[in-house]
């Protein structure tokens, strides 16, 4: 790209924080990583939350719709063509933005990219590549899909294998990465039919290592987890859960005596920033794979932190060129 | 072809809007467009879901939005559009209408 600056669209009405920490982020972003911001939403809720109704690095795209968390993806991606959302994806198709950031509801910023930008040819659906933190592990493992797609053929698995695969390259840097079917045990005959099928169709991906389970997840077994998008939602949410309940458990240790209250006040600063490497703010957001052009998606609950992070995926999205090198990868096969 | 057989109610006929409706659908489920014939099921025969539609019905009013102001297919409307046939005979109604 040059020298040349890059400009991330970013939804400023998507997420549960939305507009406050969004453009918040979006500022932060700008000081930050040196990239423009186009912030896409409703003019009068965002320019007050910005010095002067204006700062440098920031532009205002008035979209007068919001697409609501609990709405119909599809529908609202096809139908709100004035939302923050659909015009976040149609500037990055007009070549306004170079990639785009939403927080808000997942499945229609699927649609919203996978309709305004198109899909990859060679790719019949999307897939969210989730990088995974592997504590014991010197990078993290990629989780796909993380919840695009819940319905699944094996063709299609099969897909988000390879596009899992190329996008390892890039963002992970491992040259040849390996790549693990999720399933309820390692024997290649383990798991439902959609399973059982996608096994014999990834016997033909390079790298393919075989089915993993989910304790395979943060451990590195692989590099690359496959699964259906509702799967890939289930144990994310899982992990997260698990996470929670085990950080209170190791504080509830630790404020249970007064002799562990002692050892607590070492020990606790130690864990909590070992425990930054779960803070989903820290990841960003989770890049949208086999639609053509930039799209990172962050969490629901996106702070300021996680749009600034989000923002920095996407720069390095552009930056190393991870669509066209995935077109590439699938058009060679 | 029983497309040429339709009489033509706007200015884009059925064989245009059948070309067109082929041309399309070929590039979104990523096959040879002598697989869609009129009588084609867009789900038994072709294999396309609901998103794919989305994306086919996108399309058309892209193209077809360019030539004839104000052509939307309505999302209601989607469900009773079974065919390829159904889907020519529906979209010449709107751009007749």
């Amino acid at each position: 790209m040059g020298t040349q600056r890059i400009t991330v669209a970013v939804d400023a009405m998507g997420g549960d924080k939305a507009p406050g920490e969004i453009v918040r982020g979006a500022l932060d972003a700008v000081a930050q990583l040196g990239v423009d911001v186009l912030l896409v939403g409703q003019e009068d809720a965002i320019a007050p939350l910005l010095p002067d109704g204006r700062a440098p690095g920031i532009d205002i795209e008035h979209a007068g719709e919001v697409v609501a968390m609990d709405e119909d993806p599809a529908a609202a991606a096809r139908r709100k063509k004035d939302s923050s959302l659909v015009r976040c994806a149609q500037a990055v198709r007009e070549g306004r933005a170079q990639a785009m950031v939403g927080a808000g509801n997942t499945g229609a910023t699927m649609a919203a990219a996978l309709l305004r930008m198109g899909r990859v040819r060679g790719i019949s659906r999307p897939a969210i590549a989730v990088p995974i933190p592997v504590p014991a592990g010197t990078r993290h493992q990629l989780l796909i899909d993380g919840g695009s797609t819940v319905d699944c053929t094996p063709e299609w698995l099969a897909q988000f294998a390879r596009m899992g695969r190329e996008y390892a390259r890039t963002r992970l840097a491992v040259d040849e990465p390996t790549v693990g079917l999720l399933s309820n045990g390692e024997e290649p005959g383990k798991g439902d039919e959609l399973r059982k099928r996608t096994f014999s169709l990834l016997e033909k991906v390079p790298g393919f290592h075989g089915n993993v389970e989910g304790r395979d997840l943060m451990h590195g077994t692989v590099d690359v987890v496959v699964t259906d998008g509702f799967t890939g939602n289930v144990v994310l949410k899982t992990l997260e859960g698990a996470l929670r309940a085990a950080v209170e458990l190791v504080f509830g240790v630790l404020d249970s005596t007064p002799e562990a209250k002692e050892a607590g006040k070492v020990v606790a600063p130690l864990l909590l920033d070992a425990a930054a490497v779960f803070d989903p703010d820290m990841t960003g957001g989770a890049v949208l794979l086999g639609v053509d052009g930039v799209c990172v998606i962050s969490h629901g609950s996106s702070s300021a932190r996680a749009i600034v992070n989000a923002v920095r995926v996407a720069q390095e999205c552009v930056e190393t060129g991870v669509v066209g090198r995935l077109k590439e990868a699938i058009d060679a096969g | 072809m029983p497309a040429e057989t339709h009489v033509a109610q706007g200015p884009i006929g059925p064989d245009e809007v059948y070309r067109i409706l082929r041309e399309r659908l070929a590039e979104i489920l990523e096959i040879d467009e002598d697989r869609i014939k009129l009588d084609s099921s867009f789900t038994a025969d072709l294999d396309a879901d609901s998103l794919a539609l989305i994306e086919l019905v996108e399309a058309l009013e892209e193209e077809l939005g360019e030539r004839t102001v104000g052509f939307s297919i309505d999302d209601e409307d989607l469900g009773d559009l079974r065919t390829v046939q159904e889907a020519v005979d529906y979209v010449v109604a709107r751009l007749g209408s």
